[in-house]
C-alpha cells in the first residue's frame, strides 16, 4: 500500500479509508448512545404500560373514530375510535417481548449447538451442521409459517417460533467462532494442565464466543421484531385481543384506513422502524467495536 | 469438477430429503392432520371403547347416518393415518416424486394444479424484484466505492442502512398509500389482462421487495470493490494510465462480484418470505396469498404442497448458485 504518497485521486483515498475506520472503531460513538437510549425508552414504556397515564388501548370509542394526529387524542384514533398512541405503547410489550424471548432462545439453543459442533468436531459436528443446513434450506418465513400454522398462537408459541428461526444461523456463527479459538494456545494450555471439556468450553471458549453473540443478539432482536410483523400480515401473530406492532400495522392497512387516516398504520410503522434501526445500529457498532468482522460466517 | 458436482448432487438429495421430512413432520406432529380431514370430530376420544363394543357409536351429523367413529375410522384408513409416520412419509414422498401433491380439502382440486396456476405470478414478481435490485445496486455500489468516504458515499451508506431497517411490509404499506392510493400513479392491485398490465401492476410490489435486497447488494459490492482496488493489478492498470472509469468497470468489478453471487442465493430466501407478505398487501393472487388462505382454512395438503415446492426450489437455486460460483472461482473447489 502506498499510504505515504499524498492522495490525489479517489482510488488513492480508498487506501486511506481503512485508517479512518480504525480510529472510529475505538469509540462506540454518540449515535450508539442515542440508539441505546431509544431502545431503553421503548423498553421502559413497554414494561410500565399498565401504569402509564395513557388511555385503555382496547377501549372502543375512546375518541371520535378515525380522528387525526394531535386531535383529542395525541396520535389520533383508529376506525373503532381506539387511541393509537396507547395501542402503540401496548404493542411494544408484545413486539419487544416476542423479539427478546425469541432471540434469547435462539442464542441459548443455537449457541450451545454451535459451540458443541465447533469444539467436538467429527460426528457431532456433522449431525449438527446437517440439521442447521436443513433448517437454513427453508426461507425463514416459510419455516415460521410451518410452525405457527399448526399451533395455537399464544405469546409463547410465537416467541418460540421466532427462536427456532434463529437457531440455525446463530449456531453457524457460534461454530465458526469456536473453531477459530478451539486450537489457540490458551485452549491447548488448558488441555495440557488437564482441564475437562466442560471447563474448557465454559471458562475458555464461552467468553470469546459471547462477544460476537452480543452484537448478534441486538441484530437478531431487530429481525425477530420484523418477523412478528410479517407473521401478523399472514394472520399468524399472537391471537386474540393482544396488541402488537405488526397487528396494529395490519389493522391500519385496509384500503379505507390508508386512504383517509394513514396515521393508524404509520404510527406503529414509525415506532417499529426507529426501534429496528436503533437495534441494527447498536449491533453494528458493537460488532465493529469488538472487531470480529472476519469471524462472521 | 465432475467429482465436485457428484458430491454436491448427493448433498442436494440429502437436503431435499431433510427439507421434505421437516415440512411433513412439522405439520404432522405439531398439528393433528385428522382435524384437517374430519374437522371437530377428531376431538372425539371414545372410539376405542366403541371398537371394543363397550358403547354405542353416536352421530352428530344429520346428513349421514353413519356413526362419528365410523367416519373417523374411514378417514384414517383413506389417508393412511393409521400407519406409522415414517411409513406415511415415504408413501407421500413417492407420490410427490411422481408429481402427485394430493388434493385440496377445500376446493377438491389437485394441489399441483393450484400451484401451477399460482406460482408463475409469484415467480414473475421475484424475477422483477431481482432485476430491479441488481439494476440499482451495481451502479450505486460501483459509484460509492469509487467515491469512498466522500459525501455521496456517506449518503448512500445512510440510505442503505435505513432501507435495511425498514421491514418490507412497512415499506409496502407506505408505498401503496403514496403511489397507488393518494396519487394514483401506479395500480394498487394485480391486473391479469395481458403481459403488459401484469408487468405494470407488479412494478410497485417488485420495487418494494427490490429495495431491501439492493441495499444488501450495494453494501457487499462496495466492500469487495474497496478490497479489490488495493490489489496490485489495479495499481498496474493505473500506472499504465487507464482512466478510473475503465479500471472500475473493466478491471475491478468482475473480481468483486463473488460475494454478491453467493448472497444472491441467500437473498432469494428473503425474497420468497417477502413476497408471501407483499402479495397480500398488493392483492396479487400468487402462491403467497394461496398459502395464507390455505392456513386460515386449515387446508393441510395445500400448505404442505406449497411449502415443499417453495423450499425445494430454494434448495435447488442455491445448488446452482454454488455450482456457478465454483465455476467462476476455481479456488473454492479445493476447499
Amino acid at each position: 500500500m502506498n499510504t505515504a504518497v499524498p492522495s490525489t485521486t479517489a482510488i488513492d483515498d480508498i487506501a486511506n479509508d481503512e485508517t479512518v475506520n480504525d480510529v472510529s472503531k475505538r469509540r462506540l460513538g454518540f449515535g450508539f448512545w442515542i440508539a441505546i437510549s431509544w431502545i431503553g425508552l421503548v423498553s421502559v414504556a413497554a414494561l410500565l404500560a399498565p401504569w402509564l397515564p395513557i388511555s385503555d388501548p382496547n377501549e372502543i370509542a375512546n375518541g371520535a373514530p378515525r380522528d387525526g394526529i394531535l386531535g383529542d387524542n395525541l396520535m389520533g384514533t383508529d376506525a373503532l375510535g381506539r387511541d393509537v398512541f396507547a395501542r402503540t405503547i401496548w404493542g411494544a410489550r408484545i413486539s419487544l417481548g416476542v423479539g427478546f424471548l425469541g432471540i434469547l432462545l435462539g442464542v441459548v439453543v443455537g449457541g450451545s449447538l454451535g459451540i458443541a459442533a465447533g469444539y467436538f468436531k467429527g460426528l457431532t459436528d456433522q449431525v449438527i451442521s446437517f440439521l442447521a443446513f436443513s433448517l437454513l434450506s427453508f426461507p425463514a418465513l416459510v419455516l415460521a409459517l410451518l410452525i405457527t400454522a399448526s399451533l395455537s398462537r399464544s405469546f409463547l408459541t410465537v416467541a418460540m417460533t421466532l427462536g427456532i428461526i434463529g437457531i440455525a444461523p446463530i449456531s453457524r456463527l457460534a461454530r465458526a467462532t469456536t473453531i477459530q479459538f478451539a486450537d489457540r494456545e490458551f485452549v491447548q494450555a488448558a488441555r495440557v494442565i488437564g482441564a475437562k471439556s466442560r471447563r474448557i468450553i465454559i471458562k475458555e471458549l464461552l467468553p470469546n464466543v459471547l462477544i460476537p453473540m452480543g452484537a448478534l443478539t441486538l441484530l437478531g432482536m431487530g429481525i425477530s421484531i420484523v418477523a412478528e410483523g410479517s407473521l401478523a400480515f399472514l394472520g399468524l401473530s399472537v391471537e386474540g385481543e393482544a396488541i402488537s406492532w405488526g397487528k396494529s400495522i395490519v389493522d391500519g392497512s385496509q384500503t379505507r384506513d390508508l386512504n383517509q387516516n394513514s396515521h393508524v398504520a404509520f404510527v406503529p410503522i414509525f415506532a417499529m422502524f426507529l426501534t429496528v434501526m436503533a437495534l441494527n445500529f447498536a449491533g453494528d457498532r458493537i460488532r465493529e467495536y469488538t472487531d470480529v468482522r472476519e469471524t462472521a460466517f | 469438477m465432475a467429482r465436485f458436482i457428484a458430491r454436491r448432487v448427493v448433498q442436494l438429495i440429502l437436503v431435499l430429503l431433510a427439507v421434505t421430512f421437516v415440512a411433513f413432520g412439522a405439520l404432522n406432529f405439531l398439528g393433528d392432520p385428522l382435524v384437517n380431514i374430519v374437522g371437530p370430530l377428531a376431538a372425539i376420544d371414545y372410539c376405542d371403547e366403541v371398537e371394543a363394543g363397550l358403547r354405542e357409536d353416536s352421530y352428530t351429523s344429520i346428513n349421514n347416518s353413519r356413526g362419528d367413529c365410523e367416519i373417523i375410522g374411514e378417514a384414517k384408513a383413506d389417508f393412511g393415518l393409521d400407519k406409522p409416520v415414517v411409513q406415511r412419509y415415504f408413501t407421500w414422498l413417492g407420490n410427490i416424486i411422481t408429481g402427485d401433491l394430493g388434493t385440496s380439502f377445500q376446493t377438491q382440486l389437485p394441489v399441483s394444479e393450484i400451484i401451477a396456476q399460482k406460482l408463475p405470478k409469484s415467480l414473475m414478481l421475484m424475477v422483477m424484484a431481482q432485476i430491479i435490485a441488481l439494476a440499482v445496486a451495481i451502479p450505486v455500489g460501483v459509484y460509492s466505492a469509487y467515491r469512498a468516504g466522500r459525501g455521496i458515499d456517506r449518503a448512500t451508506s445512510v440510505a442503505s442502512f435505513g432501507l435495511l431497517s425498514i421491514p418490507n411490509f412497512a415499506l409496502g404499506v407506505i408505498v401503496l398509500q403514496f403511489f397507488a392510493l393518494r396519487n394514483q400513479w401506479l395500480p394498487a392491485s394485480f391486473d391479469d389482462t395481458s403481459v403488459g398490465t401484469r408487468i405494470h401492476s407488479l412494478i410497485l410490489p417488485a420495487t418494494v421487495l427490490a429495495l431491501g435486497i439492493a441495499a444488501t447488494y450495494q453494501r457487499l459490492l462496495r466492500t469487495d470493490l474497496l478490497t479489490t482496488l488495493q490489489e496490485d493489478f489495479v495499481h498496474m492498470a493505473r500506472a499504465k494510465g487507464m482512466t478510473d472509469r475503465h479500471i472500475m468497470i473493466r478491471h475491478a468489478l468482475r473480481p468483486s462480484l463473488f460475494s454478491l453471487i453467493t448472497v444472491f442465493g441467500v437473498s432469494t430466501g428473503g425474497l420468497i418470505g417477502g413476497s408471501l407478505v407483499i402479495e397480500g398487501i398488493f392483492s396479487i393472487p400468487g402462491i403467497g396469498s394461496e398459502i395464507v388462505t390455505a392456513v386460515i382454512r386449515d387446508d393441510f395438503p395445500v400448505v404442505l404442497g406449497s411449502v415443499v415446492v417453495i423450499a425445494s426450489g430454494f434448495v435447488v437455486i442455491n445448488f446452482f448458485v454454488d455450482l456457478f460460483y465454483t465455476w467462476l472461482d476455481p479456488r473454492v473447489r479445493s476447499s
